[in-house]
């Protein structure tokens, strides 16, 4: 497997003696393998500016959008022995801790803005990382990871993310992960988000890896787990280019064109594509209210759309593809894979361990 | 903090291998009211590990718990029962820090929230 250092946005640049900012190229990847040095549990540069910076200045409004309980999760949870303790590893604004009123929910998230609002509602949390969680081994009963592992942005962390999972867990003790697929049922999406050019992403897979296709019609209807708001991921040109743009735009397959029109590939283009940048819309009341934004404006995370009145963010996903998550799996030692399926746009496993 | 989050918590830092139980420094101590609910107390009582629930409870000043762990027929006791509720769901610490046993980095508590988190070199 072939590694290669992520380079996030503002390692791309240098400022040269004359001045100037310099655009680097990253490694290529024709070239000999470089070890990351970096351990797994290390949060790369692409994560801490489009997963961390992002919620923590979204977290109110991103909270005030997310209410609906899926019925899948509501299922697990309710379905629990009783008194059951039960650990939610990136659980948000909250939504599910607390779900099943029979069992003890524990949240952890590494977002403390949002762990803030979990906590006002009177949940048991803690900051942490979900690559690296604090708890003591087999303790609970169960644990879930909702439309969590999709922000990490090497398969080394996801499967460490997972082995976590599993680990604080009792024997017996079952896992539910839940993350975004790339087979989403209402395609224009994919169009709407923009694809991370697969330089800029750490690790690969290799190009030997089984991926299973997906029938290419999906005809459930769903109410998908993304913002509430819709519109073209194509930020606003500034009438000035700055270096952000070109960074920006050299991380992305596509340039967003003048007047915002989506532009098409094929579909099996798109089936392969996995690393996107989400875009968040927050309205300029909701980013008033958070110093985040100013910050974010100023260093060019996030930029301004004042034809949509909103900050817009970008937020990393790698979506899955069918099989994938079970692939992370099939090599544990201690855990077994009792249930697959795909619901609203989301492929689902649920994992015993064994020993 | 409930003590019963204590009680799973364990320094992750890079190269401890006694993570557990954390210290724990106190500042802030308040008491919430929780359900009563014998199901989960029996199921929580297996998974606790005795003396680190005991210490835990007389440092945010509760004294109630017996020094011994108890043998599980205890668990039958209602009087048993309800102190064990109080000391792992009804003590918070609000105001502290959680200190690794092994190289004493403390983890802050500020409005009830541990901040486990760990600095890149510590990973």
């Amino acid at each position: 497997m072939k590694e290669i250092n992520v380079q996030g946005a503002s390692s791309l640049c240098t400022l040269g003696s004359d001045g100037e900012y310099n655009v680097q190229d990253s490694v290529s990847t024709s070239e000999d393998r470089i070890c990351s040095s970096l351990s797994v549990k290390v949060t790369p540069e692409l994560e801490k500016k489009y997963v961390h910076h992002v919620y923590d200045a979204i977290a109110p409004h991103f909270s005030s959008t997310r209410f609906a309980k899926w019925p899948k999760v509501a299922s697990f949870l309710n379905t629990l022995p009783l008194g059951s303790l039960v650990l939610d590893a990136g659980c948000g604004n909250g939504k599910y801790l607390g779900l099943n009123p029979d069992c003890f929910f524990v949240g952890c998230d590494i977002s403390a803005t949002l762990i803030k609002i979990c906590a006002d509602r009177g949940n048991e949390v803690f900051v942490a990382d979900a690559v690296n969680l604090p708890y003591r081994t087999g303790f609970s009963d169960a644990a879930i990871s909702i439309a969590v592992l999709h922000h990490l942005s090497t398969e080394k962390r996801r499967k460490k993310a997972i082995e976590e999972l599993v680990r604080v867990v009792k024997k017996g003790g079952l896992v539910l992960i839940t993350v975004w697929a790339v087979e989403q049922e209402d395609k224009s999406l994919l169009t709407k988000w923009t694809p991370l050019n697969q330089k800029y992403v750490e690790e690969w897979i290799g190009p030997g890896s089984p991926r299973i296709r997906s029938p290419s019609s999906m005809a459930l209807q769903s109410i998908p787990e993304t913002e509430e708001n819709r519109f073209l991921g194509e930020h606003g040109k500034d009438s000035k280019e700055n270096l952000t743009e070109r960074v920006w735009e050299s991380m992305c397959l596509t340039s967003p064109s003048e007047d915002n029109s989506v532009i098409s590939k094929d579909e099996k283009t798109i089936m392969d594509q996995q690393e996107y940048f989400v875009p968040w819309h927050l309205p300029y009341h909701r980013a008033e209210v958070s110093g985040a934004s100013a910050c974010a404006l100023a260093s060019g995370l996030a930029k301004k759309d004042d034809k949509k009145g909103a900050v817009v963010y970008n937020r990393y996903y790698h979506v899955f593809s069918e099989g994938e998550l079970e692939r992370l799996v099939s090599d544990m030692d201690n855990a077994v894979i009792v249930d697959r399926f795909f619901d609203k746009s989301n492929w689902c496993i649920i994992v015993e361990k064994t020993s | 903090m409930r003590l019963l989050t204590h009680n799973m918590l364990s320094s992750n830092i890079k190269g401890v291998t006694n993570g557990f139980p954390l210290g724990i420094e106190v500042e802030k101590v308040i008491e919430k009211q929780v359900d009563f609910n014998p199901d989960f107390l029996k199921n929580m009582f297996l998974k606790i590990e005795w003396k680190a629930l005991v210490d835990a409870s007389r440092s945010l000043g509760y004294a109630e718990l017996p020094e011994e762990a108890p043998d599980s027929s205890l668990i039958h006791s209602e009087d048993f029962l309800r102190k064990f509720h109080h000391a792992i769901l009804e003590l918070h610490l609000e105001e502290g820090a959680l200190v690794c046993p092994q190289t004493g980095r403390k983890f802050p508590v500020n409005k009830g929230i541990p901040n486990m988190l760990l600095h890149e070199d510590e990973v």
